[in-house]
């Protein structure tokens, strides 16, 4: 492979990666909370939605960009007013709130434009600058950073300061004591419920973005069930690393790179359908590796301390 | 006591039919306000599914596949594991059955056992599909949900992979496998419907899995692993591989749900895209309360609401997708505890004061 | 430094849950400043309650608190902590993956720029730990730590937001000796600080040696308050250990048969690596009641849990009816001949929204007599359930009905009737009466002594109810610490001040005395 393939694949491998650290980061902030976040698919796609929507009555694709925001942060709300307020089951609420997330999403894309015919129907929208890097010359890391959408600059940049804030905020320290001990947190005064709140708002704004980042840069429009389980994908890389939000991204990135060969692959004669699956065969296997070190080191902790004693 | 039962019993029900209503509600305001003509739309939505006997017959033939997915969801409610593979298992279910159906089109094997053996295979297709989660789960401790929606997209691509690579006829005008052949047709019940036998199967299902849970050892020891884990393992009862074989036989009527809709309803294979017939078998088993018994009647429910808005779709520009919002609705009503549960204490309450005034009064 | 502040007192405090049990009826007692004041008492005999009540996490129905000498009302935690009332719980209010520092400031975060101020953090901590002596280290994640050093952060806590008055709920029970030595070092010298701690403990020689008063509660009432300079362990135990009515049981001699249940050298590891039961050895003949007594926590339900097969053990072995139950399933066990009334009815022993038939069936329900063929023989269910329901008098509207729906004694019934007539010959009976009224409790324990003499079963009574223990077993074991530290041929004869400096760890046998007797 020459280097110029090298850095176009890279290229590639980053731009599709970025829905998926959003993704990820939305899981990871949960997962810190001790929560389990299955629907970062339904704000991914309200963000898609109504970002372009947002855009298209605006004109302004920063106005659009914020409306995503907003969705994302709307159901990240009503899944925490089901299951902290409602006492619904966690599982259960986030199933149904994708299920109606799918179809509602179609539907008020029927609202929108007025047209059926659901496979064609689409909203254009503007897109999201791309950022063009002077070092654009220099061999892979030129072609691999140059014209990537702000977004995909806005994902590491938003992995770090989620690692920061988790790490150091007074509110993300507390987010990290209710998720691993509800009880003490309790203790010292820190209101379960309202961290679970805030937790899911911060989670769907982090879905919200990756939502925008599908329709409005990813691609220039919103077409039904664009989101194609990238919610459950960024779960998987969360909960790879215990929702650590620097881990969770390299993780998300190299199921961007299993996107990014099937991509490829799809250019040759490979078999698309075959291809396409590679993604989601690699995300369970990784799953289940992470599973079984995950027992392994428990065990191991166990046995380590009973010999102590 | 027995007072306070009956309360109980009473509002549960109580419970899921107002947020039915609450629900429908909801979707007729929807209706109401982006249609040009609100009543005549509202009217075929709620009336139109009873408007003739075809379309009668419709809401029973769309009951079929989803009788199947609400047993198979019955399984995994029952003993507390979201294993949605149940989705992805109508697809294998249907594709394969559809295989063997074309391999055996040309053969003299007879048509009844065709369907038999296609029904089979659709059954070992669901139960490999609902393994793979489960499995992975009780062994290796990982997420059964984000492993069998993982699944759901490997299964559907698995499938179209099948259907574009092993059984596409090439001179189809669409992609779509090699017609079935009529033998194994299943045959109409009722003129004048699309109401196929494949209904009587699925209630044959029903008695049996009823059967299963409330008269068969396996039946008692699902509901108690899942009601309470610790319990079923003081007791003696295997925890894990009830958990396994739970959710394996579950699987089965997935796979059979999905080749009986494809040997009664399509000359063709086509599926290229998830059924959505798993998602909603989950519903009716929410609204059935992992009841097999209520599984015909909760799936009653969900063909006629999808019918009704079929038929506004095809009457108007509605897209039918909106009934996913009145579904997601009915089942955060019905999860959320929390939902009307004052009225409830309320009731109790009152009940027992009535009581002890009683007592009183006697005394 | 001795002042004579009142620091703490709570007077005349009554307290009644919502099921009518009464766990304090007025309680008066005071606490001085700079004084180690010593809470003893029974399990259930009210210090829980009293200290939730003091720390906010339950409400009194009657009585007032005073703190430096002004009245308060205390609503919760939060409230508590803000006056001054720092509470160290027995299960730690702990975030294992933060560091101590982290989780001794959680809550009152110094910040700066916006974020945690993590220097002034460890600042903060290290220089209180440094000033009490704890020689923790801020920076160390607890997780790594041992319990010891977990508990000290805890008091670290506590101190961290201002806490005069320290109350401390069992703290040495999930301590080794070496570290309870250090922990008194360091209340000592808390103490001398001019804190006031307030001390829960089972452990007479350790309130002997560390407090300066004591007040004994006794079944929810106030048994008095003394300095401990007036007392002697012998005393102290009399006036914590004894029954309120003596309960007699008439029962012929047993007549033993064959061993049913040996337990050989038995080991066991807790998940903490703490050493719960240190080489337990006994042997229950057929035709009699084993009792073990013991204040709770002192291994019995590790003993429990290895004998019934929910748990394995690191050591020895058990055999049932001559075979060994290592490794084995518990439906194997079961059938072996093994019947269990676990300690916890509604999380173990039933599943309270299934129907008093379901709960009785469940360890029958696939035996070849109740199976019509592949299906469960609804007959033979109903009429083996009906004839329970009768012989144990169990109030129902009927067989149907969710077994939660029950009272408590009516819920245990269910387990009893189960457990005894599941054809086993040796019954586990871990706490068979908690929670339940007395006339299903009498009768619980009548029926005990019924079965084993007229089936010539055998069975295991383990209870932290005197009464119980003395008159419904047989022979009579004493558990501390996780060993068997006292055996009694006739458990009828021991008095319940012997009884209780055994259990209190006043007196031990040694292994000659006990020699034919376990």
């Amino acid at each position: 492979m020459s280097l110029m393939r090298i850095g176009a694949f890279l290229y590639s491998t980053l731009r599709l990666s970025t829905p998926l650290i959003f993704a990820a980061l939305s899981a990871a902030i949960c997962e810190k909370a001790g929560l389990f976040n299955m629907a970062a698919e339904s704000m991914m796609l309200w963000g898609a939605l109504i970002g372009v929507m947002v855009n298209g009555w605006t004109g302004s694709v920063w106005v659009g960009f914020l409306g995503a925001c907003l969705a994302g942060v709307v159901v990240g709300l009503l899944i925490a007013l089901a299951t902290v307020k409602g006492k619904a089951d966690l599982m259960l609420a986030q199933i149904a709130i994708n299920l109606a997330s799918t179809g509602g999403t179609i539907f008020m894309l029927f609202v929108v434009t007025g047209d059926k015919s659901t496979s064609a129907m689409t909203i254009q929208s503007d897109t999201l600058p791309k950022i063009f890097v002077p070092f654009k010359k220099v061999p892979i890391i030129g072609p691999m950073l140059n014209k990537q959408n702000i977004l995909t600059y806005g994902a590491i940049l938003a992995a770090v300061i989620l690692y920061i804030f988790i790490k150091r905020s007074k509110t993300g320290v507390h987010i990290r004591a209710v998720g691993e001990n509800p009880n003490a947190a309790e203790s010292v005064g820190i209101s379960v419920s309202k961290t679970y709140f805030l937790t899911w708002a911060i989670s769907g704004l982090l879905g919200g973005i990756g939502g925008a980042f599908m329709s409005m840069a990813y691609t220039s429009a919103f077409t039904k069930n664009m989101v194609a389980g990238r919610g459950y994908i960024g779960l998987c890389a969360s909960s790879m690393v215990g929702g650590n939000p620097i881990g969770a991204m390299f993780c998300a990135i190299v199921f961007g790179v299993a996107d990014a060969v099937a991509n490829q692959l799809q250019l040759t004669n490979a078999p698309v359908d075959i291809v396409m699956m590679l993604p989601y065969i690699v995300t369970i296997v990784v799953l289940i590796i992470i599973s079984v070190i995950k027992m392994k080191a428990h065990a191991r902790k166990i046995r380590s301390k009973a010999q102590k004693a | 006591m027995n007072k306070t039962k009956r309360i109980e019993n009473t509002f549960d029900i109580v419970r899921i039919l107002i947020a039915i209503a609450v629900a429908y509600l909801i979707a007729l305001i929807i209706l109401a306000l982006i249609s040009d003509d609100p009543l005549n739309v509202i009217g075929l939505f709620i009336a139109g599914p009873f408007s003739s006997k075809k379309h009668i017959g419709d809401i029973f033939t769309r009951m079929i596949p989803l009788i199947f997915t609400g047993l198979c969801m019955c399984f995994v409610y029952a003993i507390n594991k979201f294993n949605l593979a149940g989705e992805g298992a109508v697809n294998l279910g249907g594709c394969l059955a559809a295989c063997v159906a074309i391999a055996l089109k040309e053969t003299s094997v007879p048509g009844w056992l065709c369907i038999i053996l296609c029904i089979i295979v659709g059954a070992l297709a669901g139960m490999l599909s609902n393994a793979i989660p489960a499995i992975a789960d009780q062994v290796f401790h990982a997420d059964v949900c984000v492993i069998s929606l993982m699944l759901n997209y490997i299964l559907l691509y698995f499938t179209t992979f099948i259907l574009k690579n092993v059984i596409k006829d090439q001179g189809a005008a669409v992609t779509a496998s090699y017609k079935l052949g009529s033998k194994v047709k299943l045959p109409k019940m009722i003129p004048g419907t699309t109401i196929h036998i494949g209904l009587l199967i699925a209630i044959a299902c029903v008695v049996f899995v009823a059967i299963l849970f409330y008269k068969m050892p396996f039946g008692y020891k699902m509901r108690a692993v899942g009601i309470n884990p610790t319990f079923a393992k003081y007791i003696g009862i295997p925890v894990t591989s009830t958990i396994i074989l739970a959710q394996i036989i579950g699987g089965s009527f997935a796979g059979m749900g999905g080749a009986v809709q494809i040997l009664g309803m399509f000359p063709r294979y086509k599926w290229e895209s998830l059924t959505n017939y798993g998602f909603d078998g989950l519903m009716i088993a929410v609204l059935a309360r992992k009841n097999p018994i209520l599984v015909p009647i909760s799936a009653f429910l969900i063909a006629y609401i999808r019918n009704g808005a079929d038929l506004v779709a095809t009457k108007t520009q509605i897209p039918p997708e909106f009934v996913s919002i009145i579904q997601g609705i009915i089942i955060v009503l019905v999860a959320a505890e929390m939902f009307l549960s004052g009225w409830k204490k309320r009731l109790i309450f009152n009940a027992a004061r009535k009581d002890l005034n009683e007592k009183e009064a006697k005394a | 430094m001795e002042t004579h502040k009142e620091a703490l007192k709570m007077e005349n405090i009554t307290k009644i849950y919502p099921n009518g049990f009464v766990a304090n009826k007025g309680i008066t007692f005071s606490v001085m400043e700079g004084e180690i004041h010593a809470l003893v008492g029974e399990n259930g005999a009210g210090k829980t309650t009293l200290m939730k009540v003091l720390f906010g996490m339950e409400q009194a129905q009657e009585g007032k608190i005073y703190v430096g000498g002004k009245q308060v009302k205390i609503t919760s935690p939060l409230d508590a902590i803000a006056k001054g009332v720092g509470m160290v719980h027995q299960h730690f209010m702990l975030v294992p993956s933060m560091t101590v520092a982290q989780n001794v400031t959680l809550g009152i975060e110094p910040r700066r720029h916006g974020l945690v101020d993590n220097a002034a953090c460890i600042k903060m901590t290290q220089d209180l730990s440094d000033k009490y002596e704890f020689g923790l280290d801020a920076t160390a994640t607890v997780a790594d730590l041992s319990v010891g050093l977990m508990q000290k952060v805890e008091i670290l806590k506590a101190l961290a937001k201002g806490a005069k008055v320290l109350i401390l709920d069992e703290p040495t029970a999930v301590l080794t000796p070496q570290e309870t030595r250090e922990l008194f070092k360091q209340l000592k010298l808390l103490k001398e600080n001019g804190h006031s701690i307030i001390f829960i403990s089972h452990k007479l020689e350790e309130v002997m040696e560390l407090c300066d008063n004591v007040t004994i509660l006794r079944h929810g009432y106030c048994n008095g308050s003394y300095p401990i300079s007036d007392l002697d362990e012998a005393k102290l135990s009399r006036l914590m250990v004894g029954r309120d009515v003596v309960l007699k049981i008439e029962k012929a001699d047993p007549k033993p048969g064959r061993p049913i249940l040996e337990v050989r050298d038995l080991e066991k590891l807790s998940d903490t690596g703490k050493l719960v039961l240190d080489h337990v050895s006994f042997t229950i003949r057929e035709g009699e009641v084993l009792g073990i007594a013991g204040v709770e926590g002192n291994g019995q339900s590790f003993l429990s849990d290895c004998i019934s097969g929910m748990q394995r053990f690191d050591g020895g072995d058990i055999l049932l009816n001559g075979k060994s139950i290592a490794g084995r399933k518990i439906s194997d066990i079961r059938e072996s001949g093994m019947s269990n009334i676990p300690e916890d009815r509604m999380t173990v022993g039933c599943v309270p929204t299934m129907s008093i038939m379901d709960n009785v069936m469940a360890d029958r329900f696939e035996r070849r007599e109740n199976m019509h063929g592949l299906f469960m023989d609804k007959k033979k269910a109903l009429k083996i359930t009906d004839d329970l329901i009768k012989e144990f008098e169990i109030s129902c509207d009927d067989r149907s009905e969710a077994i939660r729906l029950l009272s408590g004694g009516n819920i245990q019934k269910v387990v009893v009737a189960r457990e005894f007539t599941s054809g086993a010959n040796f019954v586990l009976a871990n706490q068979p009466t908690r929670g339940v009224d007395v006339g299903t409790a009498e009768m619980i324990r009548k029926y005990l002594v019924r079965q084993v003499r007229e089936q010539n079963i055998a069975s295991l009574l383990i209870s932290a109810d005197l009464n119980e223990v003395l008159e419904v077993s047989d022979r009579l074991l004493v558990m501390r610490q996780g060993k068997i530290v006292a055996a009694f041929p006739k458990a009828n004869m021991v008095s319940e001040d012997e009884l209780g400096e055994y259990m209190l760890g006043i007196k031990t046998m040694t292994p000659d005395e006990m020699e034919g007797l376990l």
